[in-house]
């Protein structure tokens, strides 16, 4: 018998593997990969090299000051994204949550938000409540709130329940359970997934101006749209370099939590 | 062994127990110290976005009343006779992630292996791998889709390069970081057979490589949908274009069955990653 099963397993795996490989070929045909573009990639990549180098930036300060303005949505964004998520999350959780069908609901509501990308719902702010940072701030916000809020959930189930009963048999309000029993177990996760969420919102933040949410986006559409590539390579450079001075800080502040710790541990 | 495992091992003695509590306080100083600082820190962050933006708490109440009154009213109920619009553009968000996975995959494996330290020919050769990965992980993929799109024309060619390299840049550090943990005794074992290069590869590296290429490979694929699903909006082909040109005519209606599709390809695609993990791992 054994052998025959080894024998249809793998014969399985052949199959779907064949599956895949039909299909991978179906979409390149449909992508049009194989088009006489890939074939000029060269030729195309060259030139848009020469126009790229050497990069420059033609109004120095508006895209400084763009860019300025997307480093502080980010910042908008998380912390509102923060908040919210805290606040949810103590709803959410299982074993917090005041009754086991709020949860559900505000689960599924995380569920769906996460889902649809920032970059839409970006879209959607700027349709309802027009442009500028404002609806980058909430798009950014709202799209954090699906993820920060399932793993803030997911920490606060997973918490030691003898440390909420201790703290309920002290006779502790709901209030003061959560303030002295949930936010000082999960706060090591709480803080490592605000930042990581924080370094994600960076990214979207640099890109929100592609659909008119402000910030340096717009400043690459609009070099794009009139074929300036030096500029395009410029304002790429400098996305670049606020993507890696807004790691460098958060990965400082991380570093000095961490240490502040250890130096109290000696 | 550190002053602290050493105070729980030894006994306390009870002439001893008021420098405890001195010491007690010291740390408990060092630490308010340090999130003093830090609070501080983040404090002026915000504050200096908050002024930056001209933001106002007004705004997180108007804001959700307006986006509450813009889906009620303008976006529901879904115009359904829009689904046939969407089906082409949706499939082609599918295709492109598919592909654009497999080419990072490609070239993942070449340049994860060249960033291992231990796969790698040479120091300097992992030094530039990684350099190369980590610059293109640090460019968003729709940046890489604008200047795409500039070299390659409008299409879904460019969206599908541009989910590529910015993969590479994702895939190729995380396979990079597999292969650095393997087990270094096993691959030198089929070394010490006198196996080859290939055999090395394919005997001692690939059946600790694998858990890790399989999960981060879908991860990617995950990834790659939501990317994909926006790339439109550049013009890189996908379903994004079709819906940004539903808001632009002020199609609402339409638009949410593009949102609603999007959602829909989203759930799919990670359901079905879900289960291509779980019968391989």
């Amino acid at each position: 018998m054994r052998p025959y099963i080894d024998k249809k397993n793998k014969m399985t795996q052949q199959i779907y593997l064949g599956l895949f490989i039909i299909f991978f070929i179906f979409s390149l045909l449909q992508v049009g990969i194989l088009d006489e573009r890939i074939f000029q990639a060269f030729s195309r990549v060259e030139n848009l090299l020469k126009g790229m180098v050497p990069p420059a930036i033609s109004e120095p300060i508006d895209v400084a000051g763009a860019a300025v303005e997307s480093l502080q949505v980010a910042v908008m964004g998380t912390l509102w994204g923060v908040v919210f998520s805290i606040v949810l999350a103590m709803f959410a959780a299982k074993n917090v949550s005041p009754h086991i069908s709020i949860s559900y609901a505000v689960k599924a509501f995380a569920a769906f938000v996460r889902a649809v990308p920032a970059l839409i719902w970006a879209l959607l702010f700027i349709v309802a409540i027009g442009l500028g940072p404002t609806p980058g701030i909430l798009a950014l916000a709202v799209n954090s709130i699906g993820m920060l809020m399932k793993v803030y959930a997911e920490a606060i189930e997973e918490i030691d329940t003898g440390i909420i009963d201790a703290l309920k048999a002290t006779g502790a309000s709901q209030f003061q359970v959560v303030m002295q029993g949930i936010i000082p177990s999960i706060m090591s996760i709480f803080i490592s997934w605000s930042i990581f969420r924080f370094d994600i919102n960076i990214r979207y933040a640099a890109v929100l101006g592609v659909v008119g949410a402000g910030g340096i986006g717009w400043e690459l559409v609009r070099a794009s749209r009139v074929m300036a590539y030096d500029e395009v390579l410029g304002i790429t450079l400098v996305i670049f370099g606020m993507i890696l001075l807004a790691e460098l800080v958060t990965r400082f502040l991380k570093d000095r939590a961490d240490m502040a710790t250890l130096k109290a541990m000696e | 062994m550190s002053s602290l495992a050493k105070q729980i091992d030894t006994p306390v003695e009870e002439n001893k127990v008021p420098d405890m509590y001195k010491d007690l306080q010291r740390r408990k100083k060092v630490i308010l110290k340090n999130r003093l600082v830090l609070w501080a820190i983040i404090a002026a962050l915000v504050t200096w976005a908050w002024t930056g933006t001209n933001f106002s708490i007004a705004f997180i109440y108007t804001g959700t009343a307006n986006m509450a009154a813009f889906i009620f009213t303008d976006l529901l109920p879904p115009d359904f006779s829009a689904f046939g619009r969407y089906l082409q553009p949706a499939l082609q968000t599918v295709y492109m992630s598919l592909v654009g996975m497999v080419i990072s995959v490609i070239f993942s494996i070449f340049f994860g292996f060249m960033a291992a330290k231990n796969t790698s020919f040479h120091p300097a050769i992992a030094f530039t791998s990684r350099a190369i990965i980590a610059f293109l992980r640090a460019i968003p993929a729709l940046i890489w889709g604008i200047t795409l799109v500039v070299a390659f024309g409008l299409g879904p060619l460019a969206g599908t390069l541009a989910l590529g390299l910015s993969g590479i840049g994702i895939l190729g550090k995380a396979f990079a970081d597999v292969l650095e943990e393997i087990d270094q005794g096993q691959v030198d074992a089929v070394k010490a057979t006198g196996a080859s290069w290939f055999q090395t590869m394919g005997q001692g590296v690939w059946p600790q490589f694998k858990t890790g290429f399989v999960a981060w490979s879908l991860y990617k694929m995950d990834l790659n949908i939501r990317e994909a699903a926006v790339l439109g909006l550049i013009g890189a082909g996908g379903i994004g274009y079709t819906l940004q040109g539903n808001i632009n005519l002020f199609q609402y209606q339409q638009a949410s069955v593009g949102i609603l599709m999007i959602f829909a390809l989203i759930l799919i695609v990670e359901y079905t990653t879900a289960k291509i993990r779980e019968r391989l791992l």
